[in-house]
């Protein structure tokens, strides 16, 4: 009964406050959203990836740092007994390093959308508002950096900074905001000249006001969707950097530098690197498809 | 009459667009008066809704001068012009943010401007449009044609401006709900003693509105009427007379 | 002279959240080769009427009916194959927007020639003389130029134009035009509608031309249907329409400003919960 009232409080068409208006925006797009079942198998992937991270240390048997006896637990294969992935050449439970791994591929996720997202849409917006100069200054930069392939450039980077998983995110964030940058670009042209920009202008409202009242939250979702989307690219470059050796350093259990030193016994012990490959497929796999479930929700052109 | 409030001199718009240059306006001149409403009629391409939009500083003016109560208007205008001036749009399906809350729409003009009151002075303009505080909180997809370009004029209203430009503010809506806002406008003007400049493609809309109206064509002022002159159809030239024989409906015979 | 077309209880439905919602609730009325006017405020109806005739209901929409009768042809249970012999050669729609309507990566020529080669036999140069023929006939001046340009390089009375040729050079017996003009000024908006009364006078079409203007409408047409929430509220003749007894029309008519001065303020329209009934 209560929960029937909350649903009625909640969609209401007569909101009596602030709150319950917005509220009510955020459960009728869940509502859309729920009804999604492929987005919600991404969501629930992208949950279970924040959960295990936040909880490594319960949820990990072993250190995934320090090995076992090197004389007796090497290479144990998938679902010996107490190590359910096996071990790996150091004689470490490869559970709890996959375990431990989501913590840094996590944070290479968010780091990245912290840092990325805002310079994107901050040079997008401005680009498209202002025009002119700024405009040509702005995109001929954001041209600079899209011409450089992401992982070479992001190479170059980490060579100039010194290997580690640090230096690896700030070069991914730098080589992935240009494309941000261009769709809230887009997106500001498309809306720049409409009635409604107009109107915050004849109320005598500043440019920082409009760009950042008006502009940017219709640019938010469709940047959004982009980024999650792009989320699989950005673990994968992540853990093709610490492949080669210039992201996360050894002992660090980070699923790329895990495949590079599994592949070394790949014919013989192939559970060493296919375990982390199929972790990174598995997230790689579940941000797309929530990423696809926010297009439908949120895009505003997919709407009618 | 009484002292004149807006004056439009030689009025020249040009847009340059790649090569082209475009003379949307080209030479308007006119004069409203304090609490009058005065009509530009013309069609699509006539430039129109340019000499609105060149008034309020939207679009750039090339040559001539505009001037609010005598007073010259500087690029860009100053806020106090905006205090003064407000504009309601033609569609308001493209009027209104579409993540904004009607509540949202209306209080963000008085925190721009400083005013005090904010909460009384939303309910207020809200009743005065005929909104109930049922609209308040509601996003503009939850609204019909005629409500959001009631949302549209409180907006406008809520600075309590002296000055009104109505760029075809009902052409998008149904015909009883034009109706509507047009008695509403009316009310409007009546009780706070507003000064309108309405553009319309509807000679009917501006002569139920206006007491003067220029009739324009390719960028120029081809006549100037007062409202019993249109309704008695003495038209001078012919590109009016044209216009009144459309608006009457379908005739067969040409001419 | 039997009717060109027969509707009985047209009903036209789409799924919602809260269920099935009707949005055409059982309109009835035949057609002959005369103007017929189908009257509405947005919301009533009156395009998804239209649409249903020509089967183009949106999914998920569905369109039923007790008789849809195309002079003899039975359209409730049309094959896909019938529909393609039947639009574009027999039954045409004209949209309110031709940018929407024309293809925007071929000349306007080239489509008016498809038309014609979907609508009879002959050979390419017939069908280009036919086309060019039919742009002469909605009075355009430079056909050939018209023939050669693409859709964005034309105005907007230019392209409307160019799409009733093209929906009608196929001779079609049934034009279902849908607010055909309400894009263009007035004064094309006269030229436009001279062409349609031509065409319907000289060849014997059926029309049928909706629109929310029931100025328009009353002085364009011989018959109007007067819709309201998915009904026909009131059928009559366009030259009666000043004896309009039901209270939906005659609100709809007193509240339209008058060029001579009228009432003030306007009459509103009190909406009657009994109307949609």
């Amino acid at each position: 009964m209560s929960s029937l009232s909350r649903r009625d409080w909640l969609l209401s068409d007569q909101p009596a406050s602030r709150r319950q208006a917005r509220l009510g925006q955020a459960y009728r797009t869940w509502l859309s959203f729920r009804s999604n079942w492929l987005a919600m198998v991404g969501l629930a992937i992208v949950l279970a990836l924040i959960l295990v991270a936040l909880f490594a240390d319960v949820i990990a048997p072993y250190d995934p740092v320090l090995g076992g006896d090197l004389r007796t637990e090497r290479f144990l294969p998938l679902f010996s007994e107490g190590h359910i992935f096996g071990t790996d050449d150091l004689a470490r439970d490869i559970f709890s390093r996959i375990v431990h791994g989501s913590r840094l591929t996590l944070m290479v996720v968010v780091l990245v959308a912290v840092i990325a997202t805002p310079i994107g849409l901050l040079v997008g917006t401005t680009s498209g508002y202002f025009g002119g100069w700024v405009d040509t200054v702005l995109m001929r930069l954001t041209d600079i950096f899209l011409a450089f392939p992401r992982l070479i450039l992001a190479l170059a980077f980490v060579a100039a900074l010194g290997p580690g998983i640090e230096n690896a995110i700030i070069a991914i964030a730098i080589t992935s905001w240009p494309p941000y940058a261009r769709l809230a670009r887009a997106e500001t042209l498309t809306i720049r000249d409409s009635d409604y920009i107009n109107a915050a202008r004849l109320q005598g409202a500043s440019s920082a006001r409009i760009l950042w009242g008006h502009v940017t939250p219709l640019c938010l979702s469709s940047v959004v969707i982009r980024v999650t989307l792009d989320m699989a690219g950005i673990i994968l470059t992540a853990a093709g950097l610490g492949f080669l050796g210039l992201g996360a350093q050894p002992p660090q259990p980070e699923w790329g530098a895990m495949i590079a030193a599994g592949r070394r016994f790949l014919i013989d012990q192939w559970w060493v690197a296919t375990v982390p490959g199929i972790a990174i497929f598995i997230v790689s796999l579940g941000f797309n498809l929530l990423g696809d479930g926010l297009r439908d929700v949120l895009d505003p052109k997919a709407r009618k | 009459m009484g002292e004149v409030m807006i004056t439009v001199d030689g009025l020249e718009v040009t847009f340059r667009r790649g090569g082209d240059t475009v003379r949307a306006v080209r030479g308007v001149s006119f004069e409203v008066m304090r609490g009058e409403s005065f009509g530009i009629v013309g069609e699509s391409g006539s430039g129109k809704s340019t000499v609105l939009r060149a008034f309020c500083g939207l679009a750039p003016t090339s040559a001539g001068s505009v001037a609010m109560g005598g007073q010259g208007l500087q690029t860009p205008r100053s806020a106090a012009f905006f205090r003064q001036v407000q504009m309601v749009f033609q569609d308001p399906y493209a009027s209104l943010h579409p993540r904004h809350t009607v509540d949202k729409v209306l209080s963000e003009p008085l925190a721009i401007h400083g005013f005090d009151r904010r909460e009384e002075r939303i309910e207020q303009a809200l009743a005065e449009v005929g909104l109930g505080a049922g609209f308040r909180f509601r996003y503009p997809h939850q609204l019909s044609g005629g409500q959001r370009q009631r949302v549209a004029i409180a907006r406008a209203l809520i600075l309590e401006p002296q000055v009104l430009l109505l760029d075809e503010p009902t052409s998008a809506l149904d015909a009883s709900i034009q109706a509507e806002v047009l008695n509403l406008l009316d009310r409007l003007r009546a009780e706070r003693g507003l000064t309108y400049l309405m553009v319309s493609h509807d000679l009917a809309v501006v002569s139920h509105m206006c007491e003067r109206l220029i009739v324009m064509q390719h960028g120029r002022a081809v006549e100037e009427l007062s409202r019993a002159a249109l309704a008695a159809h003495r038209a001078e030239t012919d590109y009016t007379r044209k216009l009144l024989a459309a608006s009457e409906g379908y005739s067969p015979a040409p001419g | 002279m039997s009717p060109l077309l027969t509707v009985e209880d047209l009903r036209v439905t789409f799924p919602t959240r809260q269920g099935p919602s009707e949005v055409v609730r059982g309109v009835s009325f035949t057609l002959g080769r005369e103007r017929l006017g189908i009257v509405g405020e947005s919301g009533s109806g009156k395009s998804q009427t239209g649409r249903a005739i020509l089967g183009l209901t949106p999914p998920p929409g569905r369109a039923t009916a007790k008789i849809l009768d195309f002079d003899g042809i039975d359209l409730r249970a049309a094959r896909p194959a019938t529909w393609r012999s039947l639009r574009g050669a027999r039954m045409s729609m004209v949209m309110q927007d031709p940018k929407f309507s024309l293809n925007p990566v071929m000349t306007v020529g080239r489509q008016i020639v498809e038309a014609v080669k979907f609508g009879a036999t002959g050979t390419r140069a017939e069908a280009r003389d036919r086309a060019l023929a039919m742009l002469e006939a909605v009075q355009i001046r430079d056909p050939e130029r018209v023939f050669r340009a693409y859709p964005h390089e034309l105005s907007g009375g230019m392209g409307q134009r160019a799409m009733i040729a093209m929906m009608l050079v196929t001779e079609p017996d049934l034009l279902i035009a849908d607010e055909p003009t309400s894009a263009l000024d007035v004064t094309v908006q006269v030229e436009v509608l001279r062409i349609l009364d031509r065409l319907v006078a000289e060849r014997g079409m059926g029309l049928i031309f909706i629109s929310h203007d029931l100025r328009l409408v009353s002085s364009f047409c011989d018959r109007v249907l007067v819709m309201y929430a998915g009904r026909v509220v009131e059928e009559l003749k366009a030259s009666e329409l000043k004896q309009a007894q039901h209270s939906y029309t005659r609100g709809l008519m007193n509240c339209l400003p008058q060029i001579e001065g009228g009432q003030r303020p306007l009459p509103t329209l009190e909406r009657d919960a009994a109307w949609a009934k």
